[in-house]
């Protein structure tokens, strides 16, 4: 088979064309409302009226090649950073935005690394001991992890409360700890990736004199550099952009809020007019330590357990 | 399994102890309701914590801290008492949710919008007032506002300001002699109105007889009356002024927007939206809701009158301070300095009359309305099921749906979701 014959190739390529079409579609679809809320962040008008996501400059040039096009719209938006400096200097008056991102920031940052720990423990126990709970606990574990986390809320707060955490400076370790505690119950896509790391790893670590906690990080966990960022990203983000925890157990403590409780606030009635654009550009900063934590951590993704066994 | 029945009664353990530590902080501190403010107690003793909740611009230091700056004073005024003060941030409009989420956990006095008053109830979070509080309460307000926060006879909180909406325009577009009349305006320019927004459609219903909850808002059992020609009438008029070249529809605050860039002539809000204006203020005009012409008629469309106040929670340890100091932020003084640092209109009789209060157009355009023009804004647990059936009213007349010819079956439906709240 050394010729393709031009039918079967033009019938590929005319799939590959669609498909190509159906991709590029999605993929507009699913870019559209981050471009969308990009745009209004840097929007100069206020009020959450859009007639138009292009900077004024790219409108009148594409007016100017095109006049029948955008023909019902005069004038596109002053790009500004107007909207930036309000968020992060209007801290007197309403919303106080930087206070809001350090009270996430450390709430997320403890979250992550307690939760992070929580859930790698529980994993390695469960993919490499055996006891007499084990399955029963897996079993558990697996139906508790499919009721909603909202669902008791409630009782959250008021244990919470009976103990004296709803207030002050105790609203962020309430916080933390709702973050965190019941985070070794996702053990299950961890103990999946422990599961394949060989237990003839362990068993030679054994031999050499050492203890479990010496094999689970000094072999295991290096072995399981991407399961780590990956629970490392997601105990992350789990605090940093809940809303309904931080809102049932903020309340009216303003200077507790979080980013999340904060910009919903933007949304109300007697803020949206004023605070709409910077709605956006607090959206837009927001998903900022994310993108820096994934940009870190990515590189430990392509390392893995490639050529820990011989032979 | 043995695990799973451990395990659960662990958890109930746990729950059981919560809720009996948390009773157990709510029974110590309510009981103490409806304490009035008598002479008597203010000879006492106190030294307390009060906790309050408002708004956050209450609080702000570009609108200089009113509300410290009043209970510092009030805290003054008082010389045996010895109190801290505690700040919340909690909005008119979600006290409602919050408070009642937790009133013993909530603030002592707070401020609240006046349709959350059942809710409030029904929490156990608003203190009936009594005794002196009542009577000064009383004179201090109009009839029509004191019914806002009344439920029957009892009177749950102090007003500070009037809750409405009325007519913003533009004086270069429209003459005072315009604005008395919406067909008039229609003629000349062009006027945007929140078709598709509950709180305020019903203005046309309410201008022609139509009613809820009887003619004052009071009467519970006579439900939302929006039946016969009265109101397919309305349906008829709304289904022209949709139709108008001249009639915008004003959502998501294309009002405001094509106020200021000169496209809309003239918009329907609330005083919220004053400082949201943009264009050269003496231009801007203020006036209550005009008239309509329905079939050669004058009607005049009536707005839903609602108040904010300020509550006090009967959890609290101290009801007469807490009483003393709803009083003290809802006083004539403390109103007139609402309106100094934030704009907030007083409602008071002798705070209206300020002459700083009374030369302002916006003050008298809201007053007007809330004593003149309006219907009161029912609080009654019924009213719930007005607002999607009223919404989805708007959204038929402007989608075209409703036309002339199916007005009475819509508004037939219309009222039989409103009164018993089945939307389809």
């Amino acid at each position: 088979m050394k010729k393709i014959s031009t039918g079967a190739k033009i019938g590929k390529k005319t799939t590959n064309v669609f498909v190509h079409i159906l991709l590029a579609v999605l993929a507009f679809i699913w870019v559209l409302p981050i471009l969308f809320i990009i745009m209004v962040s840097f929007k100069s008008d206020q009020g959450l009226q859009i007639r138009t996501l292009l900077p004024d400059a790219w409108l009148q040039s594409a007016k100017a090649a095109h006049p029948d096009m955008f023909a019902n719209v005069t004038r596109g938006f002053i790009p500004t950073l107007d909207n930036y400096k309000k968020l992060f200097t209007d801290t007197t008056n309403v919303f106080n935005f930087p206070q809001m991102f350090v009270n996430t920031l450390i709430i997320s940052i403890f979250s992550c690394i307690i939760s992070a720990f929580f859930v790698l423990s529980v994993s390695y126990v469960m993919s490499r001991m055996r006891f007499k709970m084990r399955k029963p606990f897996m079993n558990v574990a697996l139906i508790l992890g499919m009721f909603p986390g909202f669902m008791s809320m409630i009782a959250v707060y008021y244990i919470l409360k009976s103990i004296g955490l709803t207030e002050g400076a105790m609203i962020r370790v309430a916080l933390i700890m709702v973050y965190s505690g019941g985070s070794g119950l996702g053990f299950y896509i961890a103990k999946g990736f422990f599961d394949t790391i060989p237990k003839s790893i362990d068993e030679a670590a054994y031999i050499d004199g050492a203890t479990r906690w010496q094999v689970f990080t000094k072999v295991t966990i290096p072995l399981s550099k991407p399961i780590i960022v990956y629970t490392v990203l997601q105990s992350f983000m789990a605090p940093w952009l809940d809303f309904i925890f931080a809102k049932v157990i903020c309340r009216a403590n303003k200077e507790y809020y979080t980013v999340s409780v904060g910009l919903w606030n933007m949304l109300e009635k007697e803020y949206i007019y004023s605070w709409f654009n910077c709605f956006a550009a607090g959206a837009v900063v927001i998903s900022i330590p994310i993108i820096i934590l994934f940009m870190v951590m990515q590189k430990f993704y392509r390392e893995g357990v490639s050529g820990a066994v011989k032979g | 399994m043995k695990f799973r029945k451990v395990s659960a009664l662990l958890l109930a353990g746990a729950m059981c102890a919560a809720t009996v530590v948390g009773c157990g902080k709510t029974s110590s501190s309510s009981g103490a309701g409806s304490n009035d403010a008598t002479k008597a107690a203010e000879d006492e003793e106190i030294t307390a914590t009060i906790t309050v909740w408002s708004p956050a611009e209450d609080q702000s230091v570009d609108n200089g801290e009113w509300l410290q700056k009043m209970c510092e004073k009030f805290n003054d005024e008082h010389p045996k008492w010895n109190l801290t003060f505690k700040y919340g941030t909690c909005s008119e409009g979600d006290a409602g949710k919050t408070v009642s989420a937790d009133p013993s956990a909530s603030a002592d006095v707070y401020m609240y919008a006046n349709d959350q008053t059942q809710t409030l109830i029904d929490a156990g979070a608003i203190a009936k007032l009594g005794g002196s509080a009542l009577e000064t309460v009383k004179k201090n307000n109009s009839e029509a506002m004191l019914k806002t926060v009344s439920i029957g006879d009892d009177v749950y909180g102090v007003p500070f300001t009037g809750n409405t909406w009325f007519l913003f325009y533009n004086k270069d577009i429209f003459t005072e002699d315009d604005v008395k009349n919406l067909d008039t305006m229609l003629a000349k320019g062009k006027v945007a109105f929140q078709l598709t927004n509950s709180w305020y459609i019903g203005g046309f219903y309410f201008g022609n007889g139509c009613s809820a909850f009887g003619a004052d808002g009071t009467d519970e059992s006579a439900g939302i009356d929006l039946t016969g020609d009265k109101a397919t009438e309305v349906t008829k008029y709304l289904v022209d002024l949709a139709a108008n070249p001249n009639f915008v529809n004003d959502a998501d605050s294309s009002g405001i927007t094509g106020f200021n860039d000169g496209t809309v002539g003239a918009f329907f809000s609330g005083s919220w939206d004053m400082s949201n204006i943009k264009i050269d203020k003496s231009k801007v005009g203020v006036v209550a809701a005009p008239t309509y012409t329905l079939n050669g008629e004058e009607k005049q469309i009536k707005a839903f009158a609602g108040s904010k106040a300020i509550g006090v929670n009967p959890n609290c340890k101290y009801p007469q301070v807490a009483v003393a100091l709803a009083l003290y932020l809802g006083s004539d003084d403390a109103q007139i300095s609402h309106y100094e640092s934030r704009g907030i209109i007083p409602c008071n009789i002798g705070a209206a009359a300020n002459e700083k209060v009374a030369s302002d157009e916006m003050a008298n355009a809201q007053n007007d309305t809330m004593n003149n023009k309006s219907v009161m804004q029912p609080t009654f647990k019924g009213m719930s099921n007005w607002w999607t059936p009223a919404e989805n009213m708007g959204k038929s007349i402007v989608a075209g749906e409703t036309t002339k010819d199916n007005a009475a079956d819509k508004t037939a439906e219309f009222n039989e979701g409103a009164n018993n709240g089945v939307v389809k």
